[in-house]
């Protein structure tokens, strides 16, 4: 029987969304007061109401302080999909204000698109924008990639607080208590930040000539975005903008860094070997396998001309697939006439994504592994002798058994987002746009890419802008929560 | 025989002569990014706003971006219109050729708008696949101009009437529930 919500239920609920619509308020003061200090007076007033709004509704929700603070996985689901719905609506308050969208949907989409990580942008003219602004797209990323629920993890205690964490696809249960899961998670962020945004400073403002304030802004704004996997640049030619191999350089190592899941960041904090998991041996194979299927279809069709050429630019362009970051060193235009091989390698990459419990989104290496190898299994059923014995272990953190759940559990996701996939294709068609850049579009928004071939743009059909947004969030929570919280609604209408 | 070849020649430096050695195609950002292999090693003009940074390298050149795209003429603060995305392509030219312009555009001005003509450099191998334009002349068409956004006095203060009702209702929450 479908059980209605309670009033406490919803409460619950409310309470701990509240708790996390404050984060975001103060995550919003970053902006508003960069903008104080750089002069950028009309952006901080457009700042200080989204902070308000983030305020009142923080602590109208805590008003509502439930009799018992015990989230079930129920109410943590409804949670998690909630905020990643939330802070998009409220966050898109200054992008509007700022003049630089045509209508509210557009800076709506690019709120989802910064908090899920993903990099497709409507903007216009960002090369007037002001930096504050930029700035706050750039946290949009680093709240989505650290995530919300993280900070909140780490700094409110309760029961229950786990189905956050697991609501948001992370599954990575790095020290026995996910408070100090999530703290780690902060360290890895912290070190990494530290140690980026210096790499980064230190390129810009020896090597590219900038200023010292404009290095700073560059390096932290570049960072923010490559190692939550993001996307956004600060110029509207992405990294194309720098022409600059070290720079391209240190941000291949933070793109790495981003898709790398947080297990992996522990195990070589740790230094222990990695090489040996499942997860890392699928995504080098992919990697390679689409880095050379994209230079194999690039040097068939005469681009580049030179290996060091078709070198750089392609294993640039397939790890920002790969990774699920979505900077580009060549405008849309000319990547929308990559066919072939070349477009068959970028999008297999994008679609596979990166780590499980990183911010890359797509399929995930561990689950395209966990496919493979049941896959691999069932045809050793078949060839082996009836009765015959097959092992289904594979080595992930320690030795580990493919059972029936889990094989279940990883094929019904993965066709999740091949259905994903197709979905946004679908409706690209409708709207005349050519199979292969509708495919290409939807891909990249659904796995979070933020690659684009000229499909995502100022005055696009609101339909297909609200299915990719619709496929950013569903894609970058991994389904299940959403499914959650459809369910929640459902049993409030007819639950008894 | 010899009068013949020497007919020849002279009909052949002739065209050579009528066709000039360095052609230069007037050109768009949006041709060069939909085209970018058509003007390859071409001689090519374009005008429009220096923009970002003026990237000013060790080795005596400077890197930026030139943007012709509406904003170029007529930026949002200034009272020009939502038009699209941006458009533009990387420059790159001798040091001298930055000295003394304005400062490059941004949020708080419009970047010089200049007339720039150079070699379209396209999948340079020369920078391991880059695409931009060398440039040899730059003339400065208009100079850079402020920009300036007056602060929205209402925006102000219905930000601060937000932040009161919060507070407000943190206040009033806290005494209720003790």
């Amino acid at each position: 029987m479908l059980l209605r919500p309670t009033i406490d239920d919803l409460r619950v609920i409310t309470y701990n969304l509240a708790r996390m619509l404050l984060i975001s308020a103060a995550a919003g003061l970053v902006p508003l007061v960069w903008a104080v200090l750089t002069g950028e007076l009309a952006p901080a007033a457009d700042f200080l109401v989204m902070v308000g709004v983030f305020s009142l509704a923080g602590t109208a929700g805590l008003a509502l302080k439930p009799k018992h603070d015990r989230l079930d996985w129920r109410h943590g689901m409804a949670v998690v999909a909630l905020i990643w719905l939330v802070v998009p609506i409220i966050g898109s308050i200054p992008l509007i204000l700022s003049g630089n969208y045509a209508r509210w949907i557009d800076a709506f989409f690019d709120a989802v698109s910064g908090l899920t990580t993903t990099g497709l942008t409507v903007v216009q003219d960002i090369d007037h924008m002001a930096s504050s602004m930029i700035l706050w797209r750039h946290i949009l990323h680093f709240l989505g990639g650290q995530g919300i629920i993280i900070a909140a993890l780490s700094l409110f205690s309760g029961a229950g607080t786990a189905t956050l964490y697991f609501g948001e696809g992370r599954d990575d249960r790095i020290y026995p208590s996910v408070r100090s899961t999530s703290r780690f998670i902060w360290l890895v962020a912290a070190v990494n930040g530290i140690a980026g945004v210096f790499a980064l400073f230190l390129v810009a403002f020896l090597d590219l000539g900038f200023g010292a304030l404009r290095s700073f802004f560059h390096a932290i704004t570049v960072f923010m975005a490559a190692f939550d996997t993001g996307g956004f640049a600060p110029q509207s030619t992405s990294i194309q903008y720098y022409h600059s191999a070290p720079y391209e350089l240190v941000i291949a190592v933070l793109m790495i860094a981003g898709v790398m899941s947080f297990g992996v960041h522990f195990a070589l904090w740790r230094r222990r070997s990695v090489l040996g998991n499942l997860e890392t041996k699928t995504i080098l194979f992919t990697f390679a396998g689409t880095l050379i299927l994209t230079q194999i279809g690039l040097a068939v069709a005469g681009a580049y001309g030179t290996a060091t050429g078709l070198g750089r630019q392609t294993f640039f362009q397939v790890l920002s697939a790969h990774s699920g970051t979505g900077f580009s060193t060549i405008p849309s235009a000319e990547l929308a006439t990559w066919g072939g091989l070349a477009f068959g390698g970028m999008a297999i990459a994008m679609a596979l994504g990166g780590m499980a419990s990183s911010t890359a989104g797509g399929v995930k290496a561990l689950r395209v592994g966990l496919t493979v190898k049941s896959i691999g299994s069932q045809i050793k059923q078949v060839l082996l002798p009836e009765g015959a014995v097959i092992s289904d272990r594979f080595r992930q953190n320690g030795p580990r058994h493919l059972t029936e759940d889990l094989k279940q559990g990883v094929m019904a996701i993965s066709l999740l987002y091949v259905a994903l996939y197709i979905f946004g294709a679908g409706l690209g068609l409708v709207y005349h746009v050519p199979l292969q850049n509708a495919l290409f579009e939807s891909v990249s928004a659904a796995a979070n890419v933020g690659l684009s071939v000229g499909v995502t743009a100022p005055g696009m059909p609101a339909s297909l802008e609200l299915t990719y947004a619709l496929q950013m969030w569903a894609g970058r929570l991994e389904f299940i929560s959403i499914f959650a919280l459809i369910g929640l609604l459902w049993s409030l209408v007819r639950g008894k | 025989m010899r009068v013949v070849a020497t007919l020849l020649a002279a009909l052949t430096l002739l065209t050579v002569g009528a066709t000039p050695a360095f052609a230069v195609d007037m050109v768009d950002a949006a041709t060069l990014q939909e085209i970018p292999q058509a003007f390859s090693g071409k001689q090519i003009q374009i005008t429009g706003e220096l923009i970002g940074d003026y990237g000013f390298r060790d080795d005596g050149t400077v890197w930026t971006q030139l943007n012709d795209d509406p904003y170029a003429t007529k930026p949002l603060r200034d009272g020009g219109r939502l038009s699209g995305s941006n458009i533009g392509i990387g420059v790159h030219g001798d040091a001298g050729l930055f000295e003394n312009l304005d400062p490059p555009g941004r949020y708080d001005r419009a970047g010089p708008l200049v007339t720039v003509t150079g070699t379209w450099r396209f999948h340079d191998p020369n920078r391991s696949g880059e695409t931009y334009l060398e440039i040899q002349t730059l003339t400065v068409d208009r100079a850079g101009v402020p920009l300036s956004q007056s602060m929205s006095t209402t925006t102000l203060i219905v930000g601060v009437l937000f932040l009161f009702a919060a507070a407000g209702v943190l206040v009033s929450a806290r005494s209720r529930l003790g």
